[in-house]
């Protein structure tokens, strides 16, 4: 194994036992509810920033994806995942038993959230800039309504994940939830930065020229947008498990400006920047909790202040990557 | 057989002919030219050419096969492909980024760009490499790892023709290679074109505003107005014909049909 590898593997080792086994009995119930839904937020800004950032396709209905995500993902559980969640329990450790049933529920709500994305990619990704962030937030919001209007998932009272057996459908495990992050954060990174992703960047770029040297751009739109709403779908998942209770409130256009903000705070096209937003401003009304009514006012100025001093975000387009000290690492092999 | 050949195309916004029953073939393995004034149509056969517009009218036979109406991507899988008049790189790619997302741009990321399997990694490395000779064939190894828009003038022109040689074309299509250019410039631009040509096989279209760039490169020229051929030889008959210096220069007040 060659050191950087190793290195990597070491620190997130080291971060799963944090989060896994030392936070939970160091943190209060209210600090690690921040943590989980910085995790969540992290997952929705940077598969937003997979389509806004990279592709340069200006999408503002995300949360509407994430919506499909945590609804069918909590429908799946109550109605039907309980019975194969108290099943596996019944001949398996619970610990073993909940690590092999909360995959399932995140990623049907993952593919359903991507076949809603589909749905409505292919006629709106035919538009172009604001006419797009228009017929994006529109369809948010149609999302949002006919579940607010589907009585099997509580309708206007909201939905619990409350199973009849009684089984504990809730999902709080912060290595889990950050694993989940993890991975979800490396796929999109390792389809953008490739040779075969080059292609969202190109159509960011210059469709016309993208166009000329073969990109079939529409498909990498709505692919882009595929992947992207997959990714709403499991934050969205990941939202709905870890809170135990959701209602359309917590996925209007509201919540769909909140993760654009994270996007274009954080930088077009860097996923670190992404992170750091998402972090940062899922902590910060938080952290100014103390300042009573004028929090608010100081979470505006902070994004205004940001916005005049970095018009690019944070990151601009720039990452935080471990190639300088990969490198730095295999020289000094190559020395000794 | 022409490689390319246009049959009466016609191409109509509104009320306007862009361009008004063309007839006009390009010869395998031939340098042409298409010459002409501001907004003769040179610009709008190319774009009917790479499948920007779709002919209102007539055909487009690419090897003897009918291409007009087909989207630009596929066009340039066929074997087309083009500069533009006003330089459209990615500008916020690196020099080689550039070139590496022509050679990959039928490829869609998936599964084996997130596993990052052994293939993928050998895949990468090839992509890299044929780039990076690309780059040097061009002269531009050195600029390989800088940002497309920190590149001069002259050498954004040259990335265009290397992102553009990267589809693996048998036609290319310059459009106003040497626009903004001075002598010395257009001299070493007639040369590379020349250069590809033989190198890389190549049948070359290239659309200038004058005759003078394309004397002694072209075999034959093309000159349109109005949408519409007014002649076609040999650059010196070309220089000559009276049709042409009227679309330059105007009609003299006397030779006026009353």
């Amino acid at each position: 194994m060659r050191p950087a590898t190793a290195l990597a593997f070491g620190a997130l080792g080291l971060g799963f036992v944090l989060l896994e086994w030392v936070l939970p009995r160091a943190l209060n119930p209210y600090y690690l509810t921040i943590l989980t839904r910085i995790g969540v937020a992290i997952v929705a800004a940077v598969s937003l920033q997979l389509v806004n950032g990279f592709t340069g396709q200006f999408s503002i209905g995300h949360a509407g994806f994430m919506a499909v995500g945590a609804y069918s993902s909590a429908a799946l559980s109550v109605y039907l995942g309980s019975e194969w969640l108290a099943a596996l329990g019944s001949a398996l450790p619970s610990w073993l038993a909940r690590a092999l049933y909360f995959p399932i529920p995140l990623l049907a709500g993952g593919a359903l959230a991507a076949v809603a994305g589909l749905l409505v990619g292919i006629p709106t990704l035919r538009l172009r800039g604001d006419y797009l962030a228009i017929a994006t937030l529109g369809f948010g919001e149609i999302i949002r309504v006919v579940i607010l209007n589907i009585d099997a998932v509580g309708g206007a009272r909201g939905f619990a994940l409350n199973a009849p057996s009684g089984v504990d459908l809730r999902f709080e495990d912060l290595g889990a939830i950050y694993a989940v992050v993890a991975l979800s954060v490396g796929v999109i990174a390792r389809l953008a930065y490739s040779s075969a992703g080059l292609a969202f960047r190109a159509v960011r770029e210059d469709e016309t020229a993208a166009e000329s040297i073969g990109v079939a751009t529409t498909r990498v739109k709505v692919l882009a947008f595929v992947v992207s709403s997959f990714f709403a779908g499991v934050a969205g998942a990941l939202f709905a498990h870890s809170e135990g209770y959701i209602h359309t409130n917590s996925f209007s256009f509201v919540r769909s400006f909140e993760i654009m903000v994270f996007v274009v705070l954080g930088g077009l096209g860097s996923i670190t920047g992404a992170v750091i937003a998402a972090t940062v401003l899922t902590a910060a009304p938080e952290g100014l909790r103390g300042l009573g009514e004028f929090r608010m006012i100081l979470y505006s100025l902070l994004l205004i202040v940001v916005m005049i001093l970095r018009p690019q975000g944070l990151m601009g387009s720039r990452e935080l990557s471990f190639a300088p000290l990969r490198a730095r690492l295999r020289g000094r092999r190559a020395a000794a | 057989m022409p490689l390319l050949e246009l049959a009466g195309l016609t191409l109509r916004f509104g009320g306007l002919s862009a361009l008004a029953g063309l007839d006009w073939g390009v010869e395998d393995g031939a340098v042409a030219a298409l010459i002409g004034p501001n907004g003769a149509g040179k610009t709008t056969a190319f774009n009917v050419v790479t499948g920007v517009y779709a002919p209102s009218q007539g055909r487009v036979l690419f090897a003897g096969r009918e291409i007009g109406g087909q989207p630009p991507h596929r066009i340039s899988a066929l074997g087309i492909a083009r500069t533009f008049q006003n330089i459209r790189l990615f500008r916020g790619l690196s020099v080689l980024e550039n070139v590496v997302a022509a050679l990959a741009a039928a490829e869609r990321p998936g599964f084996a760009e997130v596993l990052r399997t052994p293939a993928w990694r050998g895949r990468e490395r090839e992509l890299s490499e044929h780039a990076r000779e690309l780059l040097a064939r061009l002269a531009l190894e050195h600029y390989a790892d800088s940002r497309a828009d920190a590149l001069p003038y002259g050498e954004q022109r040259r990335l265009e023709i290397a992102r553009a040689l990267a589809t693996r074309p048998k036609l290319l299509l310059l459009d106003e290679p040497a626009a903004g250019m001075n002598p010395a410039e257009k001299d070493a631009l007639r040369a590379l074109v020349g250069r590809l040509r033989s190198e890389f096989g190549l049948t070359i279209v290239l659309i200038d505003h004058d005759v003078g760039f394309v004397m002694g490169l072209c075999e034959r020229i093309t000159v349109l107005d109005h949408g519409e051929k007014i002649a076609e030889g040999e650059p010196e008959a070309v220089r000559s014909d009276r049709r042409v210096i009227e679309a330059y220069l105007g009609t003299a007040a006397e030779d006026v049909p009353a």
